[in-house]
C-alpha cells in the first residue's frame, strides 16, 4: 500500500512535468485549431493589451468606466473630457463581474478615480466568464488575483492558458509584441475607448430574437456584491449603467423589470434603454453595440446627468 | 456527484485512504465504511430518494430471509412475489406511470374518447432501474435455491449500494459480488494500479470522445429538420460514439474504482463496435443487462429449447423488455424490436454463436470479410441508435426519411458544426486515435490494459501522461451527465 501511494505521487510529479512540457510545445508550435483548450493570444480583440499598458501610467481620474465591450465601445473618454471629466476606460471583451472585480482590485489604487461607472449588460451575469478570463490572462498581468480568478472559474481553458501565460512571462516571450492602434475597423483611443469605423446595423428590423429569461449565475452575483463592497470601502461613488442596445435585443429578456429591480437594489442605477431616441439602424453597428452616432447621443445624455 | 467531477476526485481518495488505513484490519469496518460512503455518494444526487434505496434494500433483505425460513413452498412463493411486485411497483410508479397514462389517453383519443389523465410528473430517482434489478436478481436466486439468504444487513446493503455501481451499473449478481464483500480483502498493488489505468481510460472516453461527440450529435438531432441526409448520418455516427464512450467510459471508471477497493465487478463492454454480427454485438454491449435478461427472463421462458415460434417469441420478449428498461418511450421499444429483428435470422439459422472469439486474433488488420461484417453490423446498430436518440417516433421517422432522400448525397452543412467548427477535424482525429487504440487492445479487458506493460516505466508513464494531457487539451468544457444516469 505504501509503495502504491509512493509510486502514485511520483507519477503525479512525472505527469505534471510531461503535461507542462507538452503544453508549451502545443502553445508554441501547434496551429490554433489544434489548441482547443488553450487560448493565449495577446492583442487578439478589443485592444486590452494597449489598455492595460496605459492603465499602468495614468492616475487621478474623475471616472473609471468598466464592464464588457459595451463599456469600452460605449463610453468615449474624449466626450467625457468635453464635459470636464478626466476618465479612463477599463472595459474588456465579455467582461463579467469576476473580471471586473479583479481589474478594480488591481487598478483602483493606481487610477484613484472619484467615480466608477460600471456598465452592467445583463448577459454578463449569465456568462461563465471564461472568455474574458483568457483575454485578461493574455493581455494583463499574471499575478495572485489572476490565479484566484482561475480557481473561481475552475475551467480547464483558463488553467491551461494561465500556465502557458506563466511560461511566456517567465521566459519573456512577449517582449517583442506590440499592438497596433488600428486593428481592422477598430481604433484605440488613448484613455481606453475603442472607436469603430462608422458602420450601420445591417440586421433587418423585425428580426426575431429568441426570448430568454435572465437568470444570473450565483458566483457572478457574489462578485458584483464584492465590487460594490470594494467601492464602498474605498469611498468611491459607484454608478451602474445599462447602455442602450437595439429594441429587439433589449426585449429578448422576458424579465427586464426584474433586472432593473435587481440593479436598483444594489447601487445608483441608470438604464438607458428606451429612454433615448435612438434608431436601431443608424445609431448601432450591430444588435447590441452603438456606432459613433449612438455613442455621441448616449454619452451626451449620460454626462449631462453626471454633471448635474 | 459525477465520476468526472472535482467532488469525486476528492471523495474517492478520502474513502480509499480510510478504507486501507483506518478500516484495514476489520472486514466489518471496511463494509460499514463502504456503505456510509455509498449512501453519501447517493445522497449527493438527491438525498430525498435515499429512503427509496434503503426501503428497497430492506425489502429484499427481509423477503430473502423470510424465503430462507419458509417451511413450505407456498410461503416462499408469497415472499418472493411480494418482493417482485413491490420492486416492480416502485419502478412502475416512478419510471412508467406517466408513460402508461399518456399512452392510454392517446389510445382512447384515437377512438374519439377524450380523457384527462392525471400525470405524476415526478423526477426519476437516479439508479432505480439498476438497484431494482440488483435486488430482483438476489430474490430470484434465493427462490431458485441458487444462493442462501444473506443474514448480514450491512453486507447485503453494500451489495445493493456499492457506490461505483450504484447509479449506472454494471448490474451485479449476488453470486458474483456478495462472496467478494464477505471475504477479507487485502491490498494488491497490481490490482489497484490496473484500476487506476482503467479509470484513466474511462475518463478519456467520457470527457474527450463522448462529450465532444455529444456537442455535434445534439446540434444535429435537435435541428434535424434543417439538415441534409449526409449531415444526419454524421449526427447518428457522432451519437453512436457518444453513447458507447459515455456508457463504457462510465463502466470503466466503475470497474476501476471497485478494483481500488479490492472488488471485481462484472465486465459490461467488450469492444462491441468490432462485432461481426448482431449476436456478437449483444454479447459485447451492456453485458450485465443482456445476461440479466438472458438468465432471469429468456431461459425461464424456455430459451431456445422450444420450437421456432418459442425462439421468436422469447427473443422479442427480451429485446422489447430491454428497450423498455431504458425508458418510458416508444422509441426505446422500437429500438428493442429492431434489434430483435436483426438478431432473429442468426438465431433461426443457428448462426448466433458463430463469432465467439476476438476478431482478427493475432493479426494487425481484419480480413476483408471481417471488415465487411463489422461495417454491416455497425451500420445496423447505427440505424437503431436513431430511434434511441430521437425525441419521439415521429422525429425518428422524419430523421430516417431525410437520410434516405436525395440529400444524402449533398455535402454536410457547415451550420451543423458552426458552434465549434474548428474542433470538427480535431474530433475526427481523436476518434481515429481512439478507434486505433481500441483495436490494438481489443483482446484485453479494456483497451489500454496491456499497452506498455512491458515498456520501461518512464515510457509507460509517459504514455499515460499523454492521455492525461490529451484529456485536458481536448475535453469538452460544456460537459454533460452520463447518459445512463437517466435510466
Amino acid at each position: 500500500m505504501k509503495k502504491f501511494l509512493k509510486q502514485f505521487l511520483v507519477f503525479i510529479f512525472y505527469a505534471t512535468a510531461v503535461y507542462l512540457v507538452l503544453l508549451v510545445i502545443w502553445g508554441e508550435f501547434m496551429p490554433n485549431m489544434y489548441k482547443k483548450n488553450l487560448n493565449y493570444s495577446p492583442g487578439s480583440y478589443g485592444h486590452m493589451y494597449s489598455r492595460i499598458r496605459e492603465a499602468e501610467k495614468v492616475t487621478n481620474m474623475d471616472i473609471v468606466f468598466i464592464g464588457s465591450s459595451h463599456a469600452y465601445r460605449g463610453f468615449d473618454t474624449r466626450i467625457a473630457e468635453e464635459y470636464g471629466f478626466k476618465s479612463f476606460n477599463l472595459g474588456s471583451s465579455a467582461q463579467t463581474p469576476v473580471q471586473t472585480k479583479l481589474l478594480l482590485e488591481e487598478y483602483l489604487d493606481k487610477l484613484k478615480p472619484k467615480m466608477i461607472v460600471y456598465e452592467v449588460y445583463p448577459y454578463t451575469l449569465m456568462n461563465d466568464g471564461v472568455e474574458s478570463s483568457l483575454d485578461i490572462i493574455a493581455n494583463g498581468n499574471i499575478n495572485h488575483e489572476v490565479l484566484n480568478m482561475a480557481f473561481s472559474l475552475n475551467n480547464i481553458k483558463t488553467y491551461n492558458s494561465l500556465l502557458y501565460g506563466y511560461y511566456r512571462v517567465l521566459f519573456n516571450r512577449n517582449k517583442d509584441f506590440e499592438e497596433n492602434t488600428v486593428i481592422g475597423n477598430d481604433t484605440y483611443i488613448p484613455g481606453g475607448f475603442v472607436e469603430k469605423k462608422m458602420a450601420y446595423n445591417q440586421t433587418p428590423s423585425g428580426t426575431e430574437v429568441k426570448e430568454t429569461e435572465w437568470i444570473p449565475i450565483h458566483y457572478q452575483v457574489a462578485a458584483l456584491d464584492k465590487i460594490i463592497g470594494l467601492a464602498k470601502e474605498k469611498g468611491i461613488k459607484l454608478v451602474l449603467v445599462q447602455s442602450p442596445v437595439t429594441k429587439a435585443e433589449f426585449k429578448k429578456y422576458i424579465n427586464n423589470d426584474a433586472i432593473d429591480s435587481f440593479y436598483s437594489a444594489k447601487a445608483v442605477y441608470y438604464n438607458f434603454n428606451q429612454s433615448l431616441a435612438l434608431s436601431d439602424s443608424t445609431d448601432f453597428y450591430n444588435s447590441d453595440h452603438l456606432n459613433q452616432n449612438g455613442v455621441r447621443i448616449f454619452n451626451n445624455a449620460f454626462f449631462h446627468i453626471i454633471k448635474k | 456527484m459525477f465520476f468526472n467531477s472535482i467532488d469525486f476526485a476528492i471523495f474517492l481518495p478520502i474513502v480509499f485512504l480510510l478504507y486501507w488505513f483506518v478500516a484495514k484490519k476489520s472486514l466489518r469496518l471496511q463494509n460499514i465504511l463502504l456503505l456510509i460512503a455509498s449512501y453519501f455518494f447517493y445522497a449527493c444526487w438527491d438525498y430525498r430518494f435515499l429512503f427509496l434505496l434503503i426501503f428497497s434494500t430492506l425489502l429484499d433483505y427481509s423477503t430473502g430471509i423470510k424465503m430462507g425460513e419458509a417451511t413450505n413452498p407456498g410461503k416462499k412463493k408469497f415472499w418472493f412475489w411480494l418482493s417482485v411486485i413491490v420492486n416492480l411497483g416502485f419502478l412502475g410508479v416512478f419510471k412508467y406511470f406517466d408513460f402508461f397514462a399518456a399512452s392510454f389517453a392517446d389510445g382512447l383519443s384515437l377512438l374519439g374518447i377524450k380523457t384527462n389523465f392525471w400525470l405524476l410528473n415526478i423526477i426519476l430517482p437516479v439508479g432505480i432501474s439498476f438497484y431494482t434489478f440488483h435486488g430482483l436478481s438476489y430474490v430470484i436466486d434465493i427462490y431458485q435455491n441458487r444462493i442462501r439468504p444473506e443474514k448480514n444487513f450491512v453486507d447485503y446493503s453494500v451489495f445493493v449500494s456499492f457506490f461505483p455501481l450504484l447509479v449506472a451499473g454494471p448490474i451485479e449478481r449476488a453470486t458474483h459480488l456478495l462472496p467478494q464483500i464477505k471475504k477479507q480483502r487485502s491490498f494488491d498493488y497490481t490490482h489497484a494500479a490496473d484500476g487506476l489505468r482503467q479509470i484513466l481510460w474511462g475518463l478519456f472516453k467520457k470527457i474527450v470522445i463522448a462529450d465532444n461527440c455529444a456537442e455535434y450529435a445534439n446540434a444535429i438531432f435537435n435541428n434535424s429538420e434543417v439538415f441534409s441526409g449526409s449531415t444526419l448520418v454524421l449526427g447518428a455516427l457522432f451519437f453512436a460514439f457518444q453513447i458507447y464512450c459515455d456508457f463504457s467510459g462510465y463502466s470503466d471508471i466503475a470497474l476501476g474504482t471497485a478494483r481500488l477497493f479490492g472488488i471485481d465487478l462484472l465486465r459490461n463492454f467488450a469492444f462491441p463496435y468490432f462485432s461481426r454480427d448482431i449476436a456478437e454485438f449483444w454479447r459485447r454491449w451492456h453485458i450485465s443487462l443482456s445476461s440479466w435478461f438472458r438468465d432471469y427472463v429468456y431461459i425461464p421462458l424456455g430459451g431456445s429449447k422450444g420450437g421456432t415460434w418459442m425462439k421468436v417469441r422469447n427473443t422479442f420478449i427480451i429485446f422489447l423488455l430491454s428497450g423498455f428498461w431504458h425508458g418510458a418511450n416508444w422509441t426505446f421499444i422500437i429500438w428493442g424490436a429492431l434489434n430483435a429483428l436483426y438478431f432473429l435470422p442468426s438465431l433461426l439459422l443457428n448462426k448466433n454463436r458463430n463469432n465467439l472469439d476476438t476478431v482478427a486474433v493475432g493479426r494487425l488488420l481484419p480480413s476483408i470479410k471481417d471488415l465487411l461484417n463489422i461495417t454491416i453490423t455497425f451500420g445496423l446498430t447505427l440505424f437503431a441508435w436513431i430511434f434511441f436518440r430521437a425525441e419521439n417516433v415521429h422525429h425518428a421517422v422524419q430523421y430516417i426519411s431525410e437520410i434516405f432522400s436525395g440529400s444524402l448525397f449533398n455535402l454536410p452543412e457547415k451550420e451543423a458544426f458552426a458552434e465549434s467548427e474548428n474542433n470538427f477535424f480535431i474530433i475526427l482525429l481523436l476518434l481515429v486515435l481512439f478507434i486505433t487504440i481500441e483495436w490494438i487492445g481489443r483482446a484485453q479487458e479494456y483497451a489500454i490494459a496491456h499497452i506498455g506493460l512491458k515498456w520501461p516505466r518512464m515510457l509507460r508513464w509517459g504514455f499515460y501522461s499523454i492521455i492525461v494531457f490529451l484529456m485536458a487539451m481536448y475535453m469538452s468544457t460544456s460537459g454533460s451527465a452520463f447518459i445512463y444516469f437517466q435510466f
